[in-house]
């Protein structure tokens, strides 16, 4: 450890000293506003050191991590990420917590699962790979019930803890034939036993195998998705889209680094099980998503199909396929921020606004909020002058330049088939405002006509990003292709 | 001595069935340890004497404790309820299971040879080394891992002033 590794790991330092002044400022006085502000500035300052780190990159840190460019653009999707959550929060639990009991500790989760997302976008190794992870998904488990007053928080949080620990054991059986078969626990050192053979070993395939449900069984690509729809409904909006970004993100970081270390694109087998995921995922997310009732479960489904989406860009393998998946999380991030930020800033205290009914006619009561949603899901749904339709666009460029059609064309049966509902909901925006009184429990009356300054800058912001990025999206695809390809070179050079 | 390792793997795996069997949940936790005992045995059979010491110390000892933190926390009606849960039903499963261990423990002692199978194995030197050189991060990281757990378990285990009773 010499004073060049510390300066390089500046950005998580930084953050995990926040956590732990977080913690004492909590014990030492409650105070929401004050502490959600903390949290804040804490991944403002993060964010700053980024460009200072980048002049010092790419340094591999002991054997576990190296801090790149490409982990520094990661890292910057995922503060920006975590601070626009932190934002919709604020007046959510607001509402939520009228007594101002116990409030504070949700920012201090925030910060610690954010740390854990920070080192699973450095990780090279599987020791850091499996705490990150961890750190991850503690966090987001007690984050996912933080809302103790109502029931749905906690079933959700029991179900994603059984599905955490599920998928951490076939992680952890999966690295431990890997290290049998390798005798090493870094991303490079595994990839270097298929480059020295010629058959590739049954058990290190398994082993790839089963880290690779693990990691499916995390992002809920769809064999593995059944917990998905349950959890996003149970969880409070602004985790609900915490975990939709920052989670996934994070970990489709890792997945693209471990992918292309270990040059799992080389072998046909692999390929081919990767296939099969990314169009079960789209079609499964897709049908499903069709007759949801729920905006949550609906928008839980629809990730499932993005997921799809963007693992058809990862297998076109090679540079064009790491920028168009990196280019796809920022977007993914941006629109899923800006629906469940809508879901979040219009929710009450008795639980949030889910059914499709709740938004019947939003825009004649709060138009700015039914444009948001609306951008949102027109994003999502791949729209021209949006950023989803561009983010599209490169994973199918990116799927086209290495020849896989049928994926592509299942991704473009899928995006058609996917307009159904989302339009659907968007329509919904527009109806008829039913009769306040003749609502089933006189939702339309209790609605809330504020959603706070905090949530309103967000929602702004992120509009803003899903537009820029829509319509000039030049200067993130020059920034993406400079950190991009230093993953590649370094991955390119020997040990 | 491969028949020894046999033995402790059947073990192992009976012991290891009734944990997931058992509807009760402190029977299942006798049978677990005897699991984790078995384990241990087998560790050190394969040469990794250390690793069957830490199996030992701290999921035996974890286990354990664990253990009699329930029966604790029952206060007053802790005797009561001892007394239905041990009953001969529920121990003789999990005697029967360790008394076989014994017996190999035994055989090994009286036997006295070392065992035949022996990996290379980091001894705690060279353990405490790694994980203060190379893996200081893994160390790191693991201790703020702790963090998250103890401040949800924190939040989700106390009594907000809105459901006081």
């Amino acid at each position: 450890m010499s004073l060049q590794d510390l300066i390089v790991l500046t950005p998580i330092l930084n953050l995990g000293i926040f956590c732990l002044v977080t913690m004492l400022a909590i014990a030492f006085r409650r105070n929401h506003a004050r502490i959600a502000a903390f949290a804040f500035v804490a991944c403002l300052l993060t964010l700053a050191t980024l460009p200072w780190v980048a002049s010092a990159t790419p340094r591999a840190v002991t054997a576990l991590l190296i801090v790149d460019r490409y982990a520094l653009l990661y890292m910057g999707i995922v503060l920006c990420t975590t601070m626009m959550v932190i934002g919709l929060s604020y007046h959510y639990l607001h509402i939520q917590f009228r007594e101002r009991d116990g409030i504070e500790e949700y920012y201090l989760l925030l910060l610690l699962a954010t740390f854990g997302g920070l080192v699973l976008t450095v990780s090279v190794h599987f020791v850091s790979f499996f705490l990150g992870l961890e750190l991850l998904g503690l966090s987001l488990c007690s984050l996912i019930g933080y809302v103790r007053t109502r029931r749905h928080p906690m079933e959700a949080a029991v179900k994603y803890l059984l599905l955490s620990i599920s998928a951490s054991a076939i992680l952890l059986f999966g690295m431990a034939l890997l290290y049998f078969e390798s005798g090493s626990m870094t991303f490079r050192g595994v990839g270097m036993v298929v480059k020295q053979v010629q058959a590739v070993p049954g058990l290190w395939l398994g082993g790839v195998v089963l880290v690779f449900i693990g990691i499916a069984l995390k992002l809920g690509l769809a064999p593995f998705h059944m917990w998905i729809p349950d959890v996003y409904q149970g969880a409070p909006a602004p985790i609900t889209a915490y975990i939709a970004t920052v989670s996934k993100g994070a970990l489709v970081a890792l997945l693209l680094r471990f992918v292309t270390d270990i040059g799992a694109l080389e072998l046909p087998s692999l390929v081919h099980l990767f296939s099969l995921l990314a169009v079960v995922s789209m079609v499964v997310g897709n049908v499903l998503a069709l007759f949801q009732q729920n905006v949550k479960r609906l928008l839980a489904y629809s990730s499932i199909a993005h997921l799809g989406y963007l693992l058809v860009a990862l297998l076109a393998g090679g540079p064009t396929a790491a920028e168009a998946v990196t280019f796809y999380v920022i977007v993914y991030c941006a629109m899923t921020l800006g629906s469940f930020g809508v879901v979040t800033a219009y929710s009450r205290e008795a639980g949030d606004a889910e059914q499709f009914e709740d938004y019947r006619g939003l825009f004649w009561t709060r138009p700015w909020l039914a444009a948001m949603l609306a951008l949102s899901l027109l994003s999502l749904a791949g729209i021209p002058v949006t950023a989803g339709f561009i983010g599209k666009f490169y994973a199918i460029a990116a799927g086209v330049d290495a020849g896989l059609w049928w994926l592509v064309l299942a991704l473009i049966g899928n995006s058609v088939v996917s307009l159904y509902y989302y339009l659907r909901l968007v329509v919904t925006l527009f109806g008829d405002k039913p009769a306040s009184a003749t609502t089933p429990q006189g939702l339309a009356i209790e609605s809330p006509q504020t959603s706070g300054w905090m949530a309103i800058c967000s929602l702004g912001l992120v509009a803003s990003i899903i537009l820029i990025i829509g319509i000039y999206p030049e200067p993130l695809m020059e920034l993406i292709r400079t950190s991009v390809s230093n993953l590649l070179m370094v991955a390119q050079q020997k040990p | 001595m491969e028949t020894l390792f046999y033995i402790a793997a059947a073990v192992t795996l009976l012991a290891t069935l009734r944990v997931i069997t058992h509807v009760h949940a402190v029977h299942a936790l006798l049978y677990l340890v005897v699991a984790l005992i078995a384990l241990s045995l087998i560790f050190y059979l394969l040469g990794a004497e250390f690793a069957a010491a830490l199996e030992i110390i701290i999921y035996g000892g974890a286990i354990m404790v664990l253990f009699i933190f329930v029966v604790m926390l029952l206060g007053p009606l802790a005797v009561e309820q001892e007394r239905t849960w041990l009953t001969p039903g529920a121990w003789v499963g999990p005697s029967i299971l360790a008394l076989v261990l014994l017996g190999e423990v035994g055989y090994l002692i009286v036997a006295g040879d070392l065992p035949a199978i022996s990996i290379q194995e980091p001894r705690q030197k060279a353990v405490s080394i790694a994980l203060f050189g190379p893996y200081i991060i893994g160390v790191e990281l693991a201790s703020m891992l702790l963090l998250p757990g103890l401040i949800g378990a924190y939040h989700l285990g106390r009594r907000l002033s809105s459901e006081a009773r």
